[in-house]
């Protein structure tokens, strides 16, 4: 069940910040950087919303991040509009194809639901790569940022986009955590706790999982018009399955469950993704034994790990661990 | 306030319930008896919707509920609690008990709102922790505390929802003597507009709470009395010490 505590607020402001800073300090590089792990970071979130929260891990948010991508490029290049309302467009698109997938898978679980997301993913994937409208393989170009000038800032500007990256992470934690906290989001966290019991007390837990999935679409979806505006070009990348498997390897990394760990998990593995590469080309290896030991630790992640530490800390006689208390978003 | 009518249920060849009829009248405690495999659970079973009934038909309130699925049962007030504890496990008493009540009142439609910390279900949630005698433990997760306790937050999810039928399948069992004491107290202090259906095996219990007792054997009903009646009836003696004929005896390899 979700809390919002004060260590989860810190951490949040840490990460931001730390982001700003490093965008507002570093070369174009780092702005670069700094927008890949805004990017992520939304992805991860949208999936931590629906796999640890509520027991649904998809291999498909990849492809719903695509979808939205897509949607938002055919809207806006090939059919003229608005970058505003093409985005809109776009985040229907990412919620419709993900509330589907949640109301079909939504009576498997397990290994059966995992298969199935995938599936979706690769027919999505499969659908835009021999798409020869949409450019197939090669994808398509032309996109254009959302324009702020009225704000008086230039989204070409790497720096101002990278800033509004991490704005629009800031907007989809908190989309994430309202959620989480609300009445729809506690009977999400009791079906992922017992299902069973759910609808003995009166839920369609079926429904109620689609929808979960559909909301966590609308956030693997804004992540979509964010990774759009970034390279000003998509392709069928965006959808293939590996990205969705390296969202799930970022929510694990940072820690299931937890919403700010992915984050962090995003945070860290694009920066030693970054670092690494300038050393070795087998980063990858190092990654891989960074993902064992965390698992092999207890499976919490980074971020759970040190937040299971600082409360049996605190509470050293508590076997389990409590309910953090409730703290408001401010 | 219950109205069963002639319900069978077969699994395959195996007639698990037979043309089985009873009415429970609102505000009754109604005891169902019978040895293991008389099919008191599969009845349970077909009265929450988890299994179809294979014919016969169940009306609830005066509206015949034999269609509905289980989460529609649930919706109009038609409450359980298992006999094996099922629990949300790694959450607190407090969280499972704010669970069942946000399902029960609609609730889980609310996509901005906490329910944790507001008002009613506060309420709620201190009222039937202090019904099931947890009011100590609430902020305790479920792993932490005693089977007893546990059995008691069984009750406890099923009251939360303020059903109007409560259907428990073996409240006590596994538990010790004081612990039964406990039920007891709690059975007895259960406002009556709620109308209880309880499978109960200790016999004290069951005789000292039921207003009358619907004896099962076999999956049919095989007497339908007060307590008193029950106890002297030779059929029921004979199916519960065994002897007789042989017609009822302790072997019953019958599902």
């Amino acid at each position: 069940m979700f809390y919002q505590t004060r260590l989860r607020t810190i951490t949040l402001i840490l990460a931001l910040g730390f982001l700003a800073v490093y965008a507002s300090f570093g070369s174009y590089f780092a702005r670069e950087i700094v927008i890949e792990i805004t990017i992520l970071a939304i992805l991860a979130i949208s999936l931590d919303f629906c796999a640890g929260f509520g027991g649904m891990v998809s291999l498909c948010h990849g492809a719903i991040m695509g979808i939205s991508a897509y949607a938002f490029t055919i809207m806006s290049v090939k059919l003229g509009l608005p970058s505003v309302p093409s985005a809109m467009i776009g985040l229907m698109a990412a919620v419709v194809f993900s509330g589907l997938v949640g109301w079909v898978t939504a009576r498997t679980s397990g290994i059966f639901f995992i298969m199935a997301t995938l599936a979706f993913g690769q027919m999505a994937y499969t659908f835009f790569f021999k798409s020869r409208w949409l450019g197939g393989d090669d994808g398509m170009g032309g996109i254009d940022r959302f324009n702020l000038s009225w704000l008086g800032v230039d989204m070409n500007d790497a720096l101002v986009f990278a800033l509004f990256g991490v704005a629009v992470l800031l907007l989809v934690y908190v989309i994430a955590a309202i959620l989480l906290r609300s009445g729809f989001g506690r009977i999400l966290s009791g079906i992922h706790s017992n299902e069973n019991r759910m609808q003995a007390v009166g839920i369609n837990t079926a429904n109620h999982k689609a929808m979960a999935m559909a909301a966590s679409g609308l956030m693997a979806g804004i992540a979509g018009i964010l990774a759009a505006q970034h390279t000003l070009y998509i392709s069928p990348e965006l959808l293939i399955w590996t990205v969705s498997g390296e969202v799930l390897l970022v929510v694990i990394l940072g820690g299931i469950g937890t919403l700010i760990g992915p984050v962090v998990g995003a945070i860290m593995l694009v920066m030693l993704k970054h670092e690494l590469s300038n050393y070795t080309d087998y980063w990858h290896m190092v990654v891989g034994m960074v993902l064992i030991f965390a698992v092999l630790a207890g499976g919490r992640g980074i971020f759970g790990q040190i937040e299971y530490w600082l409360i049996t800390r605190h509470s050293p006689k508590t076997p389990h661990l409590p309910p953090a208390k409730e703290k408001d978003l401010a | 306030m219950l109205e069963v009518k002639h319900l069978s249920k077969d699994f395959g060849g195996i007639t698990v319930i037979r043309d089985l009829s009873f009415t429970v009248n609102a505000g009754e405690r109604r005891v169902i008896l019978g040895p293991n495999g008389a099919g008191k659970t599969t009845l349970f079973h077909l009265l929450t919707g988890v299994e179809k009934a294979s014919s016969g038909s169940i009306s609830f309130a005066g509206k015949n509920i034999s269609k509905m699925n289980a989460v529609e049962r649930a919706r109009v007030g038609i409450a359980r609690s298992y006999q094996k504890n099922n629990l949300f496990e790694h959450l607190t008493i407090r969280e499972n008990l704010m669970l069942a009540a946000a399902a029960a009142t609609g609730k889980s439609r609310w996509f901005f709102r906490d329910v944790i910390n507001q008002a009613d279900m506060k309420t709620r949630i201190e009222e039937t922790a202090e019904q099931v005698a947890l009011t100590d433990q609430l902020d305790l997760m479920v792993s932490a505390v005693s089977y007893g306790n546990r059995r008691q937050l069984e009750v406890g999810l099923a009251l939360a929802t303020k059903p109007a039928l409560l259907l428990m399948d073996e409240p006590t069992s596994g538990v010790g003597p004081a612990m039964i004491d406990t039920f007891h107290q709690l059975l007895e202090t259960l406002p009556r507009d709620i109308t209880i259906l309880i499978i109960e095996h200790d016999m004290d219990l069951a005789f000292s709470i039921a207003d009358r007792i619907t004896v099962l054997n076999f999956g049919e009903k095989v007497f339908e009395g007060t307590p008193e009646d029950t106890r002297g009836n030779p059929t029921v003696r004979q199916i519960y010490l065994g002897g007789g004929d042989g017609t009822y005896g302790a072997t019953n390899d019958h599902a």
